[in-house]
Order: structure tokens, then C-alpha cells, then sequence
């Protein structure tokens, strides 16, 4: 798993090589300014370490799926004896690990 | 007239830029209250958050004192409360990208701007087409917990250039 830091080397790449960066004010298009840049290269390390740390939570929310799906997927496990809510929660959890 | 929307700013975005501003030098303090609208923003970054910051004396305000708390309205899914606090930015559009007509669209009114003793409150109302292909909204609102006056906001996306859209404020006349 990557420190802030690697991901602020890996940040200082992409937002140089996507140089150069334009802001609209006052309907003009002006480029960024250093201290722009500096913010731009910031909040993409810190949008990847927040990915990084926290992105499985809201993929495994979208991927459970509808709480009255699981609810009817549960009925029909108590009903027929098989395992598939079970199974459906184990496969989300391990497509979309918690970080170490 | 009163009660109606004066036209204070507006940026409409043609060709890629990382970040828009709305206010700054365009900003008038004589409102209470402003609106602020969103159409048509799209991203050049698949999934995608758009993001926005105050604006205090024209600068983006990037200290960790956004607080946010909503409902999350989800055409594929289940609904689900959307809450944090200390950000350094708040959230508006979802996971836009490259998607035909992936987008968003937003209203948001502002309430303490010009207040230098009260936290800028804004509510927010939002609409997101994702680049996933389905709708997701958002309604609530969102806090900066610093007793500061505010000239304006910014927004930016989470990675890459915000494409297109038209970002409009207005002051709400009394």
C-alpha cells in the first residue's frame, strides 16, 4: 500500500504531465498558477489516498445491492437451505478488500 | 422586483478547464441570499467527483472545515445517508465521465456569505446522470464551520478538466 508521500510523487507526475492547466474566471480561460498547480497536485494525492484507504466502502455498498434484494435472497436461503445471500456478501467483500 | 433572482455571475465552460469560479471580484454583498446553478457539467475523467470550495477574499478556501450531510437518492439501489465532517472540499456531482450524457445538474443556495460572525451554509439539491449509466441524487446540504465572510465558490473536479456546463449565480433579491 502506497504512503501519502508515493502518491504525492505519483500525483507530481500525472499533474505535470497534463500541464498545462487552465482555471475559468470571470469567463476567461487563465492558466493555473504555481500555487494552483501545488493545490492540484495536493488534493490528487489526497483523492488517491482517500481511494485508496476508503474507496472498498462505497464499492461494496453498491455492490451488496438493494437491502430488499438481500432480504429476499435471505427468505429464499431460510426456505430452501442454500447459502446464496452468504455467498453473495463473502464475493463482495472479496472483490473489494478492506486495505491492510 | 422582490423575490426575484439577479443575475450576478456566470461562467459557461466550452473548452476543458480544471476549475471554475463563480464571485470573486464578480461578487455583489449586498444578497442575504444566492443561488447558484449548475447545468450540463460534465467531466473529462471517468467517475468523477465534482467538488467545491468557498471562496474567501477570492482565494479557495482549502482548510478542513467542510461539514456535509445529506441523503443519497440512488436509481439502482437502495437510498443511503451521505455524511462526513473536515473535509477539505465538499462533494456535488457523482461519478461523472466520458458516459453519453453522463452529467450533473444543481441548485444550491448560499446563506451567510457575506456574515463574518456565521458559518456559510448552503443547501444543495443535485442531480447526477453517472458515468455508471444510472441517477444518482443528492439532497441536503453542506457547512463551513468558519466564522468567515465568503465571496464566491469554486469548483473543480476530482481528476482532470471539467468539459462543459453552465455555472450561474444569483443574488436573491429581498
Amino acid at each position: 500500500m502506497a504512503t501519502l508521500e508515493e502518491l504525492t510523487v505519483e500525483a507530481t507526475a500525472e499533474i505535470e504531465a497534463a500541464k498545462p492547466m487552465y482555471k475559468q474566471v470571470n469567463n476567461e480561460r487563465l492558466e493555473f498558477t504555481e500555487a494552483d498547480y501545488e493545490q492540484a497536485i495536493t488534493d490528487l494525492a489526497n483523492s488517491k489516498f482517500d481511494e485508496q484507504q476508503y474507496g472498498y466502502i462505497e464499492k461494496r455498498v453498491e455492490a451488496y445491492g438493494a437491502l430488499s434484494e438481500q432480504m429476499d435472497m435471505q427468505f429464499k436461503d431460510a426456505t430452501n437451505g442454500t447459502t446464496t445471500w452468504v455467498d453473495h456478501v463473502a464475493k463482495v467483500k472479496a472483490d473489494f478488500p478492506k486495505p491492510e | 422586483m422582490a423575490g426575484s433572482l439577479i443575475k450576478i455571475d456566470e461562467e459557461i465552460v466550452t473548452s476543458a478547464v480544471a476549475s471554475v469560479t463563480l464571485g470573486g471580484s464578480d461578487w455583489d454583498s449586498s444578497y442575504d441570499v444566492y443561488m447558484v446553478k449548475l447545468n450540463n457539467v460534465t467531466g473529462s475523467v471517468d467517475t468523477e467527483h465534482l467538488f467545491l470550495r468557498i471562496l474567501v477574499s477570492s482565494s479557495p478556501d482549502t482548510s478542513a472545515n467542510y461539514d456535509r450531510a445529506r441523503k443519497q437518492l440512488k436509481s439502482d439501489t437502495s437510498f443511503t445517508n451521505s455524511s462526513n465532517t473536515n473535509e477539505t472540499k465538499t462533494y456535488i456531482g457523482q461519478q461523472i465521465g466520458t458516459a453519453s450524457n453522463s452529467q450533473t445538474n444543481a441548485v444550491m443556495y448560499l446563506f451567510n456569505f457575506n456574515n463574518a460572525s456565521e458559518y456559510n451554509f448552503a443547501t444543495l439539491e443535485e442531480l447526477s446522470w453517472r458515468q455508471a449509466g444510472n441517477l444518482h441524487g443528492n439532497q441536503g446540504g453542506w457547512v463551513s464551520t468558519v466564522q468567515q465572510a465568503s465571496n464566491g465558490v469554486q469548483f473543480y473536479m476530482e481528476d482532470g478538466n471539467i468539459l462543459s456546463g453552465t455555472f450561474t449565480l444569483y443574488g436573491l433579491k429581498k
